[in-house]
């Protein structure tokens, strides 16, 4: 079972990461409700590409496993796992699981 | 056949021909060796019409082979000795071969039977004609290798036209339409190949300065690693006149630094494939990628911003694959390319490309950017598949110098954050790979995934 906090703890260090690349004015807040790609979000589906990929370095640092976040099973649900940073925080805590 | 080239090689039987480990054979030399081995080819069995595989370098006596094999109207499969095992056996099933003819290291000849001779209808058309045929295999990056058939008659055409007597590297090996042509452009005008045993900065540069070599015909890797090595700085290259490059695209940052460094040699980008020769062709400026191809019986057109050719010289076909040819003999070349008038810039091979998200990123420009940094010696940029962009861009990256972890994550983040700033935000690599393993093959043409 994988610690949710811990979980969360990697996104945000992945969303750290992020930000550092996104241009000036743009920035992803640390926070289960900040919008990823969504009607709001600022993210063009580059940035949402660089963070997934950035997650999943952050997991495979912090639990030692590689795991693959956006694949036809993430694209074909029904509420997308990259809404929010909380959404994709519990996609990866059920990945691991 | 080749009594234009002969004739060459007669006017001037005390010249320089072959430069092999160091020692220097002339024209009178080789004349010799053509004839013993044109004395010899009918008991080895190599009539003509006859499938010869040749395995060998460019020694005086695999040369004088060579051309022997041509004036006897044989088919030749030339196979460089750095073909593996495998690789030289699934030639030989392809191309048919009949007769093995081998030349190891210490010039000793081995001759045996290499196959029953299956049919093949494109040998049948040579023999019609009675010319001499030549089978090249392309690289091949993906699935087999596909072997082109030519008559060697309109390949050997061009050379008829007398062009600069010159000394120059055979960097390319002859199974390759590069080598080729090298040797048959220094032989046919009566200059000197100079052969080299190792391809990397160093050895090659030694040699230039050893048997003033003028013509230096390289790939951009093998020119990214000279500015890298700083090769150039180690050996006299005064007589060094002209810098051929091509077989991949070339970095218009190396380009423009190499012409910084050595502003006194002409730098020509070359184009040719192995289905349709080596066209002529003329670059801009010596630092420009803009270039001119063409020449005598050669057609260019571009169709949707790819090149396509039109060529005297153009294969008869392939034996293990439909032909790529139109109806009325043009070429699809597969080079994506921009347009300015007579001159084109060659983006990449539209295989090559990466989609991301519709828009299209060619791997030579992010290389060339990533390239610009001091502490990168070599740079791959490709695809990989990607559920939501449907492609990301990844680049491996080898340091110039070791790196330990940190440094290899200050490195990874360096990388992206130059490309971001030099190129359009779908261009930047999203993953980065520090790899510690080279990024070119034996023959320095980058290693493409």
């Amino acid at each position: 079972m994988a610690d949710q906090e811990r979980v969360q703890q990697a996104v945000y260090r992945a969303v750290d990461e992020l930000n550092k690349q996104l241009p000036k004015g743009i920035s992803v807040n640390k926070s289960p409700d900040a919008v990823l790609y969504g009607k709001t979000g600022k993210l063009e589906s580059i940035d949402v590409v660089t963070l997934i990929m950035e997650v999943e370095d952050q997991i495979k640092a912090e639990f030692g496993t590689s795991i693959t976040i956006a694949d036809d099973r993430a694209m074909s649900r029904e509420n997308s796992p990259f809404l929010t940073v909380g959404t994709l925080t519990d996609y990866v805590a059920e990945l691991l699981n | 056949m080749i009594e234009f080239i002969l004739d060459v090689w007669k006017s001037n039987p005390g010249g320089d021909a072959v430069v092999w480990r160091d020692r220097v054979y002339d024209y009178g030399t080789l004349l010799r060796l053509f004839e013993a081995w044109k004395a010899r080819l009918p008991e080895l069995g190599a009539k003509p019409g006859r499938v010869v595989v040749l395995d060998a370098d460019f020694s005086p006596n695999a040369v004088a082979l060579f051309f022997a094999l041509i004036d006897q109207r044989c088919i030749l499969v030339p196979l460089s000795t750095t073909t593996s095992r495998d690789k030289r056996a699934q030639f030989i099933r392809i191309a048919a071969g009949e007769i093995a003819i081998s030349i190891d290291a210490s010039d000793e000849v081995t001759a045996e039977p290499a196959g029953a001779g299956d049919e093949r209808p494109l040998y049948d058309t040579l023999r019609e004609r009675q010319h001499p045929g030549l089978v090249l295999f392309s690289s091949g990056s993906t699935g087999e290798s596909k072997a082109a058939v030519h008559d060697f008659v309109p390949l050997l055409e061009k050379f008829k036209v007398r062009r600069k007597t010159l000394r120059a590297i055979s960097f390319l090996l002859y199974d390759h339409i590069g080598g080729v042509n090298t040797m048959l452009y220094t032989l046919a005008n009566g200059g000197c190949l100079v052969t080299v045993e190792r391809r990397d900065p160093d050895s090659v540069l030694a040699a230039v300065t050893a048997h003033r070599v003028e013509l230096l015909p390289t790939s951009p890797t093998f020119l990214n690693l000279m500015l890298l090595s700083e090769a150039y700085k180690r050996h006299d290259l005064s007589s060094l006149r002209i810098i051929t490059y091509g077989t991949e695209p070339m970095p218009e940052h190396t380009l423009k630094r190499l012409h910084a460094l050595l502003p006194e040699i002409a730098l020509q980008q070359t184009y040719g494939l192995s289905e349709l020769g080596i066209l002529q062709s003329k670059s801009r400026e010596p630092d420009s990628l803009w270039v001119k191809v063409g020449g005598q019986g050669f057609e260019t057109r571009v169709v949707d911003g790819v090149l396509h050719v039109k060529a005297r010289s153009s294969m008869l076909g392939y034996l293990n694959a439909p032909s790529p040819f139109t109806d009325d003999g043009w070429f699809n070349t597969n080079d994506v390319v921009e347009v300015d008038g007579e001159y084109v810039r060659i983006l990449g091979r539209q295989s090559d490309i990466i989609n991301v998200g519709g828009e299209k990123v060619y791997p030579a420009e992010v290389e060339s950017v990533i390239q610009e940094l001091d502490e990168i010696a070599e740079a791959t940029v490709y695809g990989e598949k990607n559920a939501i962009t449907g492609n990301i861009v990844c680049a491996d990256v080898t340091a110039v110098s070791r790196l330990d972890d940190s440094s290899q994550k200050e490195l990874i983040a360096l990388v992206k954050r130059h490309c971001r700033e030099k190129l359009q935000k779908f261009k930047v690599p999203v993953r980065v790979n520090v790899v510690s393993e080279q990024q070119h093959t034996e023959r320095f043409k980058k290693s493409r995934r």
